[in-house]
C-alpha cells in the first residue's frame, strides 16, 4: 500500500469519526463551542502526528486521547475552570422547552454534567463512546482498576441522579 | 455468593471473561437482586447511550470536515493581524492580489488581538480604522469610531461603511458594540468603550462574505467568533433601541464608574 493511499484512507476515517470526537468533546468541554474548537484542535494535531499512530491501534481510542489532550491544554492556557462551570449551567438549558421524551434524554445529560470530571470521562468513553476498559483506560492514562472505579461511581451517581435504581427494563 | 457491584457492572459491559460470565450467571440464576441489580445497569447503560446518539446525525460544521480532509477552510477563519498586516505589505511592493496567510486558531478571539500595527486595512482607500493606544490596546478611530458612538442599529443606512450589529452591557459594566467593515477585505469585530475610547476586543475575517454584493444583515453577519466573545462577555440582554439611544445619550460610558 502506498503511502498517500494509506493517508488518504486516513484522512476519511477522521471524517467518519468527527460525530463521535464532537460528542466526546462536549461530554468533556460541556460547551458545544468549546468542543468544536478542541475537535479541530485535534484533528489539526492528529494529521501532524500520524507518525504517532501505531498502526493496529484503534484510531478513535487515539484521536479520544488527542481531543482530551487539546482539552486540557486549552484549559491549562485560558485558566478559566471557572468560566467553564457557568457555561455548563447554561448548557443545561438548552432545549427546555422540548418535549417530554426529549426531556429524559436531556436529564441523562444533565445528570453527566454534574458528573466529577474523571467519572464524567470514563461513562462518556465506555458508555457513550462504547470503549472496552482497557482502551478506555489508555486514553485517560489510567490504570484498568482506576478506570473501573471511576466508571463504577459515576454509575451510581447517575442512577441516583435519575433515579432509575433497581428499576428493572 | 456475594459478587461485587464491580463485577456485575463489568458483567452488563460484556468485560468478563467466560469464567467470570459464567458464575455471575449463576448467581443471577440463583438470586433475583442480583439479577435486578444487572438490569439496571444494563438500563442505565441503554439510557445513557439513547440520550446521546441523537448528536451522531447532526451535521458537522464545514470547517472540522476541511480540518480532517486536511484542507484549509475558506470560512470564517480568524485573523491572525500580524500575517495580514505582512500580506497587506507585501501586496504593496509587489502589486499582487492580496494572499493573506489566514490562521485559524479557534479559540479565544481577544487574545488574537496582539499584535496589531497600523495600517491593516485597505479601508475606504483612506486612513486605517484602527490603532493602538498609548497603553497598547487596539482601539477604533475615524469613521469606525463615529459610526461605533454614532450610528443606531435600526436607523443605519445600507449604504454606510460601518454597520452596527448588537450593542450590549458587558459583565464589566461597559457597553459593546459588534460591528462590520465594508470593502474587500471586510472584517467583523466586537469593540467595548473603555476610557473614553472603543477598544477592539475581537476581530474576525470572513473572505469574500461581503464583497461587493452588498451587505447581508447585521445579524448574520457576525462570525461564530464574535458571538462566542459577545456571548462570553454579554450580561443580560441586547440593548434595543431605547437603549440604544440613551447609552449614546451618556456617551456610551459605563453607569458604574
Amino acid at each position: 500500500m502506498n503511502t498517500s493511499e494509506t493517508s488518504q484512507s486516513i484522512h476519511e476515517q477522521i471524517v467518519t469519526l468527527l460525530p463521535r470526537l464532537r460528542r466526546f468533546a462536549r461530554n468533556l468541554t460541556r460547551n458545544p463551542h468549546d468542543a468544536d474548537d478542541v475537535v479541530q484542535i485535534a484533528v489539526e494535531r492528529a494529521l501532524t502526528r500520524l507518525d504517532q499512530w501505531r498502526s493496529g491501534a484503534r484510531l478513535d481510542s487515539w484521536m479520544f486521547k488527542i481531543v482530551r489532550n487539546a482539552w486540557i491544554d486549552e484549559l491549562r492556557s485560558r485558566g478559566r475552570r471557572g468560566k467553564i462551570f457557568l457555561a455548563a449551567e447554561a448548557g443545561e438549558n438548552i432545549g427546555t422547552d422540548s418535549m417530554a421524551r426529549e426531556a429524559e434524554l436531556l436529564s441523562v445529560q444533565s445528570a453527566m454534567a454534574r458528573l466529577p470530571e474523571d467519572q464524567r470521562e470514563a461513562v462518556s468513553l465506555v458508555l457513550v463512546e462504547g470503549l472496552p476498559y482497557r482502551e478506555a483506560a489508555e486514553v485517560l492514562d489510567v490504570p484498568i482498576g482506576t478506570l473501573t472505579s471511576r466508571l463504577a461511581r459515576g454509575r451510581e451517581a447517575l442512577q441516583a441522579l435519575l433515579g432509575t435504581e433497581g428499576e428493572a427494563t | 455468593m456475594t459478587i461485587s457491584d464491580e463485577t456485575l457492572m463489568a458483567y452488563a459491559d460484556g468485560e468478563l471473561d467466560a469464567a467470570a460470565r459464567a458464575a455471575v450467571e449463576s448467581a443471577m440464576r440463583e438470586d433475583p437482586q442480583i439479577e435486578a441489580r444487572v438490569a439496571a445497569h444494563r438500563t442505565l447503560r441503554r439510557k445513557v447511550l439513547e440520550a446521546y446518539s441523537a448528536e451522531l446525525s447532526e451535521d458537522v460544521p464545514e470547517r472540522l470536515l476541511a480540518a480532517a480532509r486536511g484542507v484549509e477552510s475558506t470560512r470564517s477563519k480568524v485573523v491572525n493581524l500580524e500575517d495580514a498586516r505582512a500580506a497587506m505589505e507585501r501586496r504593496a511592493s509587489r502589486g499582487r492580489p492580496l494572499r493573506p496567510q489566514w490562521r485559524t486558531t479557534g479559540t479565544i478571539a481577544a487574545s488574537l488581538i496582539a499584535g496589531v500595527g497600523l495600517g491593516f486595512f485597505m479601508w475606504g482607500h483612506t486612513e486605517s480604522p484602527l490603532m493602538r493606544n498609548a497603553g497598547g490596546a487596539l482601539v477604533a478611530r475615524g469613521q469606525l469610531a463615529q459610526a461605533l458612538s454614532n450610528q443606531l442599529a435600526a436607523e443605519q443606512s445600507r449604504d454606510s461603511p460601518v454597520q452596527i450589529g448588537v450593542s450590549f452591557r458587558a459583565k464589566s459594566g461597559d457597553y459593546c458594540r459588534t460591528f462590520a467593515l465594508s470593502g474587500a477585505v471586510s472584517p467583523s469585530g466586537l469593540a467595548c468603550r473603555q476610557g473614553g475610547e472603543w477598544q477592539v476586543q475581537a476581530l474576525t475575517q470572513e473572505p469574500g462574505a461581503a464583497g461587493d454584493s452588498g451587505y447581508r444583515t447585521a445579524g448574520s453577519a457576525l462570525s461564530g467568533t464574535i458571538l462566542k466573545s459577545v456571548e462570553g462577555q454579554i450580561a443580560g440582554e441586547p440593548l434595543d433601541q431605547a437603549g440604544e439611544r440613551a447609552a449614546r445619550q451618556r456617551s456610551w460610558a459605563a453607569p458604574d464608574r
